[in-house]
């Protein structure tokens, strides 16, 4: 064995023998936990502050009252949605092409339309009806003029209960005859 | 070292149980802490850093057997951290008067208890050219009595370099001794 090994050797055994002194060890301990407390502090303190803000959510009548609000804003937009959908598809109904000469027009004159539009729906549903803008706008003024001229007739013949009859007898007549075209 | 117990019962938050931990952990980190570092003031801190770590890195523990390798691993990750820094901040040197001391503790055949300030001393005297990893394998192997296993487990080397570390150590330790005793 060399000498630089036997001191080597002697040298590591004694700093193995003497291990260092740990002096007050319960100073450790209690710097260790004091920290740790600490530590515990600040993140409950952050917690608190969230709780703060954001607590009055876990109040059992607030949360009912949020939820009852949430439900009754869902249901009024499903049923505004269904009834936009409804209103959507009973004027897709009653849609009339018209052919390329279709063009913005005012509201009058659209009121116009959509009387004549439910008019020739009423009368024939299934078929598709082309007509060019300005023999609509005559016929529109045309219905308009009747409108006006006979607009107490039905009033006169409610009233009169002998016309009424003699008019109700003339339709059935006309049901009746239907003449071979 | 530490039992299943306690360990279980710290998970819960238990902090008077924790304080047993702290009990038991301290000498052991200390030591390693110690020799590593050849500081005591730094010993201490790297103790309470420690624990403060294992507090919050308790579920990590996976057995109560690993506990011992678990602390140290992160005792001597923490040693390896304050090494960089005292690089940085200061290079010692040492002179014949240093010297002189250890030859009269050999002189003495080696069984000498060494008081805290001069086992720093030495321990620094020897390790002071060590790179940190060379450093952490000798106190580990040499002075704290670690089979290559435990080392690999604890400094996350492969068992090679655990090997080729301490031939340096050694190599650049007896270097010293010869050179000086």
């Amino acid at each position: 064995m060399t000498k630089e090994n036997d001191n080597y050797d002697r040298l590591v055994r004694m700093l193995r023998n003497s291990r260092p002194d740990l002096f007050r060890p319960e100073n450790i301990e209690n710097e260790v936990i004091k920290r740790i407390q600490s530590r515990n502090q600040s993140s409950g303190m952050f917690s608190g502050f969230i709780d703060a803000l954001f607590g009055w959510v876990y109040i059992g009548w607030v949360r009912r009252s949020l939820i009852g609000v949430s439900v009754l804003l869902v249901a009024i937009f499903v049923y505004q949605q269904a009834f936009i959908i409804r209103q959507v598809n009973n004027i897709s109904k009653q849609v009339v092409i018209i052919g390329s000469e279709s063009s913005s027009v005012s509201s009058s004159a659209l009121d116009k339309r959509l009387a004549l539009y439910r008019l020739t729906v009423r009368l024939s549903p299934d078929r598709e009806i082309r007509i060019s803008e300005s023999r609509l706008e005559e016929l529109l003024d045309s219905y308009d003029d009747l409108q006006v001229k006979y607009k107490d007739l039905l009033r006169i013949i409610e009233e009169d209960p002998e016309l009424k009859s003699y008019i109700e007898n003339r339709l059935k007549e006309d049901k009746e005859y239907k003449p071979d075209i | 070292m530490v039992e299943k117990e306690l360990i279980e019962e710290c998970r819960n938050g238990d902090l008077h149980n924790f304080r047993k931990v702290v009990e038991k952990s301290t000498p052991l980190i200390f030591t390693v802490a110690f020799r590593m570092l050849g500081d005591e003031d730094a010993a201490y801190d790297i103790v309470q850093d420690t624990m403060v770590t294992v507090w919050q890195k308790l579920d990590e523990i996976k057995t109560a057997a690993s506990y011992k390798t678990w602390v140290y691993r992160i005792a001597v990750n923490k040693c390896y951290d304050q090494l960089r820094k005292q690089k940085r901040q200061k290079e010692e040197r040492f002179g014949e008067r240093e010297w002189e001391i250890i030859s009269n503790h050999l002189s003495e055949g080696g069984n000498t208890e060494l008081e805290n300030m001069e086992n720093a001393m030495i321990i620094n005297m020897l390790t002071n050219r060590l790179s940190p990893r060379q450093k952490a394998v000798f106190v580990l192997s040499e002075l704290e009595g670690l089979d290559s296993d435990e080392i690999v487990k604890i400094t996350g080397m492969t068992r090679s370099l655990v090997k080729a570390n301490l031939y340096y150590a050694r190599k650049n330790i007896g270097q010293l001794l010869k050179k000086y005793l």
